[in-house]
This record gives C-alpha cells, sequence and structure tokens, in this order.
C-alpha cells in the first residue's frame, strides 16, 4: 500500500491521463456529511477541492469517532473519512473579509458545492447568481435538507426526520415494532452519493454546451427517488407496504445461522438453484412450486430456512450461492469486510498511518477505471493551505495574515 | 428550462435489466442521454412481468408494469436477440455509434454471450464500457449473484442497524444497495466520458456494487480502526441527543419522528407540547439529564403524540422550530405539500393504462422543467427508428429480422398473464400484495 501524500497534490490538466478530474477546481462550501462526501470523490478523482471551514472548524470535526474516544479537532474519524485529497482553508463569512476573500477566490472554480440554509448564501450576496456572474460555465450544486424552494426549505432537520420523511423508514422494521432508522447516516450519504454524480454531469453538460446551472438538490427528495416500486405502485395500484422485518418472504430474507446472520434472495427464476444447494427434497414439492404457493405456504416454508440456516456457518452459505449459482450472502461485519480477501484483492482499501490518528484502513474509491485511478492525500488540517491559498495565489502579503486571524476572517 | 440537459449528444447502449442497472441508465436518460434500452425477444427485462397490473386493455402486460415504467422512463427500446449472430452484429453497430455501453450481468455472462470488452472495443474502439457486477469482475467472490438485498447484507450496513435491545440485524425496507450501485455506476459513466473527452480514450470501469454501498458506512471503519469497536445498534435513538426516536400518533401504525438538539429546541418542543408539568423535572433539565433519562423522557413523550395525529405532532413541532418528521407511507407522499410544491412527482400517461405519479427528478436544475420527456417505451417500440434510422436498415430487413425471431414487438413465450402463471415464468409476487 502506498503512503498518502501529504499535502494533497494539486495537480494540473497532463495529470488527467490518470486522474480524470485533474485540473477541475471545486470550491466545497459544505459541512457535515453530504456535501463533503460528493467532494470526497471529486478530490480522490484528481480534482482540486478546496474546503472552505469556518475558523472554529466545520461540525465533522466534532463528531468522532476518535481515538481512544478522546475528542481532538484532528483525529475526528468521520472528518478523516470525508475529506481526504482535500485542501482546507478557514474562511468567516459573517465577516466583510471572510466574504470578501471568497468573492476573489470563486471566479477559479469550475463547481462550486454548498449546503448552507437556503438563502444564506444570498443573503450576503453570494449567491449564485452573484458568484456565477462572471463565468456562465461554472456550476454551482446547493444542497438542503428539503430544496431551496418551497414551504419547507427552512424547516430545521436531523438524520432521523428526514428518512422519516422519505418514506423508506415507514417499510424498514418489524411489523409489530416501531419503524426504523437504518445504521449510520444514509439519508446524508446518499444524498452525497448523488450530489456526486449531479456534479460530474452539469460539469460534463458545461464543457460540451458552454452552460454552467445551478443544481438544487434535496436529500429527502434524492431519498424518496429509491422507492423502487413501493411509491409507484401506490399511486399506480392503490397497494400498501407493511414493514416487514428480515423477510420479504421465506425466500427472501435474513436468518440467524451458526456464527451470525445470513440471507438469501430469491427470485422465482432463482428458485430451484436454491433447493438444489439446500438440498431439502421438500422445497421441491408442489406446495413450494410458485410463489401463490409458497405465499400459501409461507409459514412452513419459513420454518424449514429457520431449520436449515441453524446448522450453517456464514461463510458455508456464502459457499454455497456461490457454487450453485443462487442468491445468497451473509450479514458482514466491518471486521470481516476489513478482512475480505474479496475487497483487500481488489485494493478497495487506503491504508494510512496518520499522525494524529494512528494506523488507518478504510475505503478509498468507488470503482475501477482502466484509465484511471484514485487519490490517497489526507484530511486536510484546519487552515492547513490558508498560506497557499491566500499568500500565493490571490495575493495576500503574509503579514496581512495575522490581521485577518485578529479581525475572526479567517 | 435549460437549453439543453447535459448529456444531449450522449448514446447509451444498455443492456442492463432488473434494478441496479436500469436505475443508472435512468438517471443518464433524464440527464439528456439517448439510452437505447436492448432486451432479447427471448430473455426480455423481467421487471416488465413483475407486478403488471391484473387487468390492462389488450393484455399487454409487458408494456405496463408501473414498475417497469419507474425505472425506464426516456429511455429507447430495442430488440436483438444477441445469441443470433444476425442479432450480435446488429448490436455492434449500435455499439459502434455509441458512447457508453452498460451491463450488470454476472461476471460471467458478458463473456459467454460473445460481448467481451475486446470484442466491443473492436466495435468502437473509444467506447466506454461500465460493468456493475455485485462484487466486481475479479476475486474469488466475482461470480456471486449481487441482488440488493444480498448487495446490503455483504456490505456492512445491514450489520450497522437494528433496534439495539436484541442484537438482530435489519434490512432496510427497500432493495438499498440496487439505486446506490446505480447511482455509483452513473458516475462512473460519467467520469469516463469525462476523461475521454479530455483524453481521447474509452475505458473499461469495473464497479462493484458492493463496494459502493460500503463506501456509505466510512466511519464506522475509522471506529474499528481507532477502537476496534463495531458500532452498537442505535435503533431510533442517538448517542448525544434525546429526544430522538420514532413515537407512535393516533390510528394505525402511525409514527412521528422527533429529534432535540439543543436547549433552545427543547424549549420549543415543551411549548409544542403545552408545557406539561412534567418537562420541568430536573430529570428532564438539561442535555445531558434528557439523554441520561431518554426512556422516562420517550414514554412522556409517547403519552403527548398518542393522543394526535402524526400531522398534528408535525404542525405543533414545525411552529415551534422543532426538528420533526412524520413516518410517511406511500400515500402519505403523495399529498406532502413540500413534495408537491416543488413539483417532484410527475403523470405517467400511458394509453394502457390509468395515469399515475412516478418521482420526477432526483435533483434539478434549478430552471429545469419536467423531468420525464417520455414515459417508458413499449417492448420494441424503437426499432425501426435505431436499426432503420441509426443503422439504415430497410423495411424489407426489418420485416426478415421479425420473421427470423431476432426482433419482436412482443416478448417470445407465454402471451397473457394466465399463460404466464401457468408456465410459471411470472417473476412477480415476492410481494405480498393484501
Amino acid at each position: 500500500m502506498t503512503t498518502p501524500p501529504n499535502p494533497a497534490p494539486v495537480l494540473s490538466e497532463t495529470d488527467v491521463q490518470t486522474y480524470p478530474l485533474a485540473g477541475v477546481r471545486v470550491i466545497e462550501l459544505a459541512q457535515g456529511i453530504a456535501g463533503p462526501y460528493a467532494g470526497k470523490w471529486l478530490a480522490a478523482l484528481g480534482a482540486d477541492v478546496i474546503k472552505v471551514e469556518p475558523p472554529w472548524g466545520e461540525p465533522a470535526r466534532a463528531f468522532g469517532p476518535w481515538p481512544e474516544d478522546d475528542p481532538h479537532d484532528e483525529t475526528s474519524g468521520l472528518f478523516l473519512y470525508l475529506n481526504p485529497s482535500k485542501r482546507g482553508i478557514t474562511l468567516n463569512l459573517e465577516t466583510s473579509d471572510g466574504r470578501e476573500i471568497l468573492r476573489e477566490l470563486a471566479p477559479s472554480a469550475d463547481l462550486i458545492v454548498e449546503s448552507f440554509a437556503p438563502g444564506y448564501l444570498e443573503s450576503i450576496g453570494l449567491g449564485a447568481d452573484a458568484l456565477r456572474a462572471g463565468k456562465p460555465e461554472q456550476v454551482m450544486i446547493s444542497l438542503s435538507a428539503f430544496g431551496q424552494s418551497g414551504p419547507w426549505a427552512d424547516l430545521p432537520w436531523t438524520e432521523l426526520t428526514v428518512f422519516a420523511l422519505s418514506g423508506q423508514m415507514s417499510m424498514t422494521g418489524e411489523p409489530d415494532r416501531p419503524p426504523l432508522k437504518n445504521g449510520g447516516s444514509q439519508p446524508s450519504y446518499q444524498a452525497g452519493l448523488n450530489a456526486f454524480c449531479a456534479a460530474l454531469a452539469a460539469y460534463y453538460g458545461a464543457q460540451v454546451h458552454g452552460e454552467g446551472t445551478h443544481i438544487d438538490l434535496a436529500l429527502r427528495e434524492t431519498y424518496s427517488s429509491m422507492l423502487e416500486l413501493y411509491a409507484a405502485g401506490n399511486s399506480s395500484m392503490g397497494l400498501d407496504f407493511p414493514r416487514r422485518g428480515n423477510r420479504v418472504s421465506a425466500v427472501w430474507g435474513i436468518y440467524p445461522c451458526i456464527d451470525g446472520y445470513a440471507g438469501l434472495c430469491c427470485l422465482q427464476r432463482n428458485y430451484d438453484r436454491m433447493a438444489e444447494a439446500l438440498a431439502i427434497p421438500e422445497l421441491k414439492e408442489p406446495k413450494f412450486a410458485d410463489p401463490a404457493q409458497r405465499l400459501e405456504n409461507e409459514d412452513e416454508l419459513q420454518a424449514i430456512m429457520y431449520g436449515w440456516f441453524a446448522g450453517k456457518t456464514r461463510e458455508e452459505v456464502h459457499q454455497l450461492g456461490l457454487e450453485y449459482q443462487f442468491p445468497a450472502g451473509f450479514v458482514a461485519t466491518i471486521e470481516d469486510l476489513i478482512e475480505s480477501d474479496q475487497l483487500n484483492g481488489r485494493d478497495f482499501f487506503l491504508g494510512d498511518d496518520h499522525p494524529h490518528a494512528g494506523k488507518l484502513k478504510f475505503p478509498r474509491r468507488l470503482w475501477r477505471g482502466s484509465e484511471h485511478d484514485w487519490l490517497n492525500g489526507r484530511a486536510p488540517e484546519l487552515g492547513q493551505h490558508n498560506v497557499d491559498i491566500l499568500h500565493h495565489e490571490l495575493g495576500y502579503e503574509m503579514e496581512d495574515l495575522p490581521r485577518l486571524r485578529e479581525l475572526d476572517a479567517i | 428550462m435549460p437549453s439543453k440537459r447535459p448529456l444531449e449528444g450522449v448514446r447509451v447502449a444498455d443492456l442492463t435489466a432488473m434494478w441496479a442497472g436500469p436505475y443508472a441508465t435512468m438517471l443518464l436518460a433524464d440527464l439528456g442521454a439517448e439510452v437505447v434500452k436492448v432486451e432479447s425477444p427471448k430473455a426480455w427485462d423481467k421487471i416488465r412481468t413483475l407486478l403488471a397490473p391484473p387487468v390492462s386493455p389488450g393484455e399487454q402486460w409487458w408494456n405496463t408494469a408501473f414498475y417497469f415504467h419507474e425505472y425506464n422512463r426516456n429511455k429507447k427500446s430495442v430488440t436483438l436477440d444477441l445469441a443470433d449472430p444476425k442479432g450480435k452484429e446488429l448490436f455492434g453497430r449500435i455499439v459502434a455509434k455509441s458512447d457508453i455501453v452498460i451491463e450488470n450481468f454476472r461476471t460471467d455472462v458478458p463473456a459467454k454471450l460473445g460481448l467481451s470488452d475486446e470484442w466491443l472495443r473492436a466495435q468502437n474502439e473509444q467506447i466506454i464500457v461500465v460493468g456493475m457486477a455485485g462484487f466486481g469482475k475479479t476475486g474469488p467472490d466475482a461470480n456471486a449473484m449481487g441482488y440488493g438485498p444480498i448487495i446490503e447484507q455483504m456490505s456492512g450496513l445491514t450489520a450497522l442497524s437494528g433496534y439495539g435491545d436484541d442484537g438482530i440485524p435489519m434490512k432496510t425496507g427497500i432493495s438499498y444497495g440496487d439505486p446506490i450501485a446505480g447511482l455509483g455506476a452513473a458516475a462512473a459513466a460519467l467520469t469516463a466520458l469525462i476523461q475521454r473527452r479530455k483524453t481521447g480514450k474509452g475505458q473499461y470501469i469495473d464497479l462493484s456494487q458492493r463496494e459502493v454501498m460500503t463506501a456509505q458506512i466510512g466511519e464506522a471503519f475509522l471506529d474499528w480502526n481507532m477502537n476496534q469497536r463495531l458500532q452498537p445498534h442505535w435503533g431510533n435513538g442517538h448517542d448525544w441527543m434525546a429526544p430522538h426516536n420514532a413515537y407512535q400518533c393516533r390510528g394505525e401504525d402511525e409514527w412521528v419522528a422527533i429529534t432535540v438538539r439543543t436547549d433552545q429546541e427543547w424549549d420549543g418542543l415543551v411549548r409544542a407540547m403545552g408545557s406539561p408539568a412534567w418537562s420541568g423535572e430536573e430529570a428532564f433539565s438539561d442535555q445531558i439529564y434528557r439523554w441520561d433519562n431518554h426512556d422516562a423522557l420517550d414514554a412522556h413523550m409517547s403519552a403527548w403524540t398518542g393522543g394526535l395525529t402524526k400531522e398534528a405532532v408535525f404542525d405543533a413541532c414545525r411552529a415551534e422550530g422543532v426538528p420533526c418528521g412524520p413516518v410517511l407511507k406511500m400515500a402519505d407522499l403523495f399529498d406532502d405539500e413540500q413534495l408537491q410544491a416543488r413539483g417532484f412527482y410527475e403523470e405517467v400517461n400511458h394509453p394502457q393504462h390509468k395515469t399515475w405519479l412516478v418521482h420526477g427528478w432526483a435533483w434539478q436544475a434549478t430552471d429545469a422543467g419536467p423531468c420525464i420527456a417520455s414515459v417508458a417505451p413499449n417492448f420494441g417500440q424503437h426499432n425501426e427508428e435505431v436499426l432503420g434510422g441509426l443503422l439504415g436498415l430497410d423495411q424489407a430487413e426489418l420485416d426478415q429480422l421479425a420473421g427470423e425471431g431476432i426482433i419482436a414487438d412482443r416478448p417470445v413465450g407465454p402471451q397473457t398473464l394466465s399463460e404466464m402463471e401457468a408456465a410459471g415464468t411470472l417473476s412477480a409476487p415476492t410481494v405480498k400484495l393484501d
């Protein structure tokens, strides 16, 4: 594993043979998870992502996890995960100097990603129209919980309330228990992945058509766009979809096994191979022959499945899926993943010996491209690149920096 | 309306079926790409037969399944039997005029179909090929079947989800791995397009659906790195916020999520609840007390919400600046004032089906008009346009292809729902319809 360069390298256009976004400048005015997650992948693909934080640091620095649960600005696991290969500056946009510096920096950007409360940037004279005025090909992406417009634009939100409003929560969890939130921070992560995709599409469009745009991305709406058959099924056929716990059907669900939990997901065309793999003759009886029959005899079939899984390890289930070609897997933990031959063999993880946070190993890329690679830089320390950007790029004198710091502008 | 959608001028030869792949190409089609969905008359996208409406005039059930429409709007449909040399040759000519080929076959399938990367590149040196096998194209799991629910289990997300009091991991309510992988694949195609524009080179993308999903739980890896800790199931709770839960409301299975981050929000919640006496107790007097006593707090909260509709709780919290969200069921989404104000849902008008609603833009350009320029195509609807118009075949050639079963305007096999049922080829009711 290569040692990541630190600070994050600044690439030139010529590096585009390896890094697709080399030479693309992104200004990240986003905090927390969603916007920075989009910025994470833009940076990894070679864009020069300048992360703008307030002088006191963005909230993800205060979220942890930390080594030994000891809070520290530079060791928050969430921050270190979301911000590799970016450059970091501090700007207080509540000060006129801070705003002026952003105004000077903005024209250098091909993309601006922001996640302030809707209307905030306009209120300080730095809205999309102002920032994009001199550069029509620039793309701005605004992330918010409910969108830039509409009666709820200013509604306060958290991960849980957005998840509730997305529609997915009503279908997640046991039928006789409350609806349940997924683990982690999926409302924000999925929005970040959408924002990454939106950024690439809008940047490509701007390159080809010479025209940028302002994207209005709402966390709740990107989430409600993935309701598969459920929302449209209600509108089209009046279907309701109650919670079904860990089982959509006996052959589509998760069961306890010897060393944890494993599962399967069989459509009609997968059923016969599954029955072969489980080697239970009863599964081939007419009472289980098609989906309608199986539904009729659901309890009986579930009992068979419980019994079978109880005698198998997770790895045995997985290997049978591979051998007999039916959809099977297991509930993998972080430890399983970090030790996975499949993932390590595909060079999925980045290793780092971080000066403050110790030895780290986490996902470093989304896919493998035959013509590109992903950068392995570190996340910036607070204000690490103030001199690079303010002095070397914008031409502020070194003597100006202490004054700006005094004014609480940087 | 912007003068152009960003991907206008990009053509995609789309071999994907089911969920993850069609979600990717839906995004590309919404963004303006010309997506040519290629299905074999003998092996069509099974979503066409999943939950088809029970009665549709003319029984063209293969064109009317709402789920098929969900992910296939704005696309074109061409039928080609790729197992036939002529069909494959025609597909090669489509590839020659395309920018992107995308497939979500199991790893060993493209080679069996003779659609290797080498063959595709021989048709078009600059082609971008996106393969999105469940576990990637290499390694011991390369040929594992990767349906969304399996991807979710294998990704680590399921292990992090659960009520917390029973240790049982819990799946999400949808095949969450599918749209997430679809987003990743769309992003991969866009990245390759951007790079090709600058270098002139096409490329091969090997995307593992599981890896895209695993990347969405990053901080859990850091916790393992730093503390060798597997994160606990938080249920609907939180590691420092309280209240932070789903509370039952009046009605059948009606719930509302309420969360409080600050003392200011707590004061707002107290006002929203009508300043009940218990809220003044020391046990709830600051963030730390409230978190320590969250079970007692939740009991009081439930007593309040239990007498109200989820909408009434939402209105009361909203008026006092408290983050709150009713747990919306599918039918609730269509009545949602915010989604309505933003035009989130758009009508599908299909001649053989009553009008219904599907989501439009996942994200919108601020000056965008409606997303859905055309409803999902009928089976083979664009055979003439693509094979005739794009490839230059004349009517006699098209007729001959139809005669040989290489193209078709209906799936080969059982033709009615009852025949489908009899033949056991209906891929439907893993979903309970009652």
